[in-house]
């Protein structure tokens, strides 16, 4: 009975190893795929409260519990204009996954162009302004586009560096590595 | 003709290998705030570890004479063999000038440049001897210059920017062209006058000062330049000191594309002296003689130096991502010539603009995640 319960115990802890190595793999493979930093130390994101642009402060500690893309935007910024579209497709594809968008405008004066480019693009996640750069500056942002992935744990799982399709398979397959 | 046979090749040269690294440009990076009109000598800096290069093509028209403000026709002065006349007056003058130039960026805030070209001037010319078109071609001088930027109020979207330029004219121009289509065979092979000659003959240093300020959709800025002519040439000459100011404004008026407008000043000195030819062979003098008077108004070196405003219109486009083209038409608003000389009618430049990242360029490898969030 011994041998058997032995026997048994060794397929179980082989089989999870194998499984967890897989995981892991598969997650290393999503973040290499998407051209995302991973941290040597987890640390908390930093929290902030900024106003919406219906102006309703928002909070990043409100998204607890939640994978959060933070992305790092400007009007004036090509590259972040046409990633805008794909992050709404990610939004509503997995939004109900406990996945959150949120995306900080670091726009000085321009409330009336990001309303426009909102209703564009039909965007329905949280579009924050930062034009005091406050947050920027907290976030060491040195061009746009820069995205950090938030795990639900609320600690910094990643950094991305310019332009992305976030609707992409591999991007759904990180997110939902990043939300298990 | 070598050299810029060489800055010819050379730009090809990088182009070609350069290509790989143009692999990802989907990030704005440190000069967002840095926009200025292309035709402005120091515009247009490049992102940090890239290349820009820029191929620029100008027309200058000028159209009769001028003395102080005052607009003179060519029969104020001649043809004719009369004292206080010339044997020979210019009607008006063609020019067109091929530019290239090359710049890089070592750091965000420093940046080196290399800028030459090749000029052809036709001058319409009446004379005692009958009607014709005097011409000269060459290369111009190559000005070498580091741009240092020592101000700026945000690395990412600067407001406000001050930049120190500081440079070198190197005298690749030629000083010493011949007349060839004189229609007196003795005046054909003789020294054509200063302002045919496409260079100075002379290292000139160059100093300029440029502020830049952004306020979306909108950037303007001043930028002020000197060529120094403290030396001089083979020819026993100088040419006169030279002091642009240039103010701009440029408006955003689509993702792609943006209008600006520009005032152009710029102040010269005249020549120090004839050219030694002139003094030992009588070139540019009546019957080749050095005691005789000036043949044209162009020969004498006082001739030369004035105040002039200039007024630029101009539309940028960029076509694809890492391509820019400008056109500009500057117009004459002031013009006060030590005269006579030729006075400014228009000019219309066509400015093509390519920005190349290497391997080190953020728009190739990204921005490096920061250390103090745990990357």
């Amino acid at each position: 009975m011994k041998r058997i319960i032995f026997y048994f115990w060794l397929f179980a802890s082989t089989t999870f190893l194998f499984l967890g190595a897989n995981s892991a793999k598969a997650h290393q493979e999503s973040f290499k795929a998407m051209g995302v930093v991973q941290p040597r130390n987890e640390l908390p994101a930093p929290n902030f409260t900024l106003q919406n642009s219906n102006g309703n402060s928002v909070s990043l500690s409100d998204f607890k519990g939640k994978a959060v893309l933070l992305n790092f935007w400007a009007t004036w910024c090509v590259p972040c204009k046409k990633e805008l579209p794909s992050m709404q497709k990610l939004y509503e594809a997995l939004k109900l996954d406990g996945v959150e968008v949120i995306a900080i405008s670091i726009d000085r004066d321009k409330q009336k162009r990001i309303h426009q480019y909102i209703n564009d693009y039909k965007l329905t996640f949280p579009v924050l302004l930062d034009p005091s750069q406050k947050v920027r500056k907290d976030y060491f942002i040195l061009g746009l586009p820069t995205s950090y992935l938030i795990g639900a744990d609320g600690k910094l799982k990643g950094f991305i560096s310019g332009e992305r399709e976030w609707d992409s398979t591999a991007s759904k397959k990180l997110f939902s590595t990043l939300v298990q | 003709m070598f050299l810029f046979r060489f800055i010819f090749c050379s730009i090809l040269f990088i182009l070609i290998t350069a290509t790989n690294a143009a692999a990802y440009i989907g990030l704005c990076c440190a000069h967002c705030g840095g926009n200025m009109p292309l035709n402005i000598m120091g515009g247009g800096i490049p992102e940090t570890h890239e290349y820009r290069f820029k191929i620029s093509e100008m027309y200058m028209s000028m159209d009769s004479l001028r003395d102080g403000t005052d607009e003179k026709n060519y029969s104020d002065y001649g043809p004719s063999t009369a004292r206080d006349k010339y044997r020979g007056v210019p009607k008006s003058m063609d020019s067109y000038m091929t530019m290239l130039g090359g710049a890089y960026s070592f750091t965000d805030n420093f940046a080196g440049m290399i800028m030459g070209g090749y000029v052809r001037n036709t001058m319409e010319m009446t004379t005692t001897a009958g009607d014709y078109d005097m011409f000269s071609q060459g290369l111009t001088d190559t000005k070498l210059i580091g741009k240092y930027r020592l101000y700026h109020d945000d690395n990412l979207a600067p407001t406000k920017q001050l930049s120190a330029v500081a440079g070198v004219a190197v005298p690749t121009g030629r000083i010493t062209i011949k007349n060839t289509n004189h229609p007196t065979g003795t005046m054909r092979g003789k020294l054509l006058p200063f302002g045919m000659q496409p260079g100075s003959g002379t290292w000139d240093p160059i100093f300029g000062l440029t502020y830049q300020k952004a306020a979306d959709p909108f950037w303007m800025g001043a930028n002020f330049m000197t060529t120094q002519r403290w030396w001089l040439n083979d020819q026993d000459y100088k040419k006169g000191s030279e002091y642009t100011l240039d103010l701009y404004v440029m408006r955003q008026f689509n993702e792609k594309a943006l209008a600006s407008f520009q005032l152009n000043g710029k102040a010269w000195g005249d020549y120090s002296d004839q050219p030694k030819a002139g003094k030992e062979n009588g070139d540019c003098h009546a019957m080749l003689n050095s005691t005789k008077d000036w043949m044209t108004p162009l020969c004498d070196p006082t001739n030369y130096g004035g105040v002039n405003l200039h007024a630029t219109m101009g539309v940028q486009f960029q076509p694809a991502p890492l391509h820019v083209a400008e056109l500009n038409l500057s117009i004459p608003l002031y013009q006060n010539l030590k005269g006579p000389q030729m006075q400014s009618d228009f000019m219309l430049r066509l400015t093509y603009y390519l920005e190349v990242p290497t391997k080190k360029s953020r728009r190739y490898k990204g921005f490096s995640a920061p250390k103090q969030l745990g990357f």
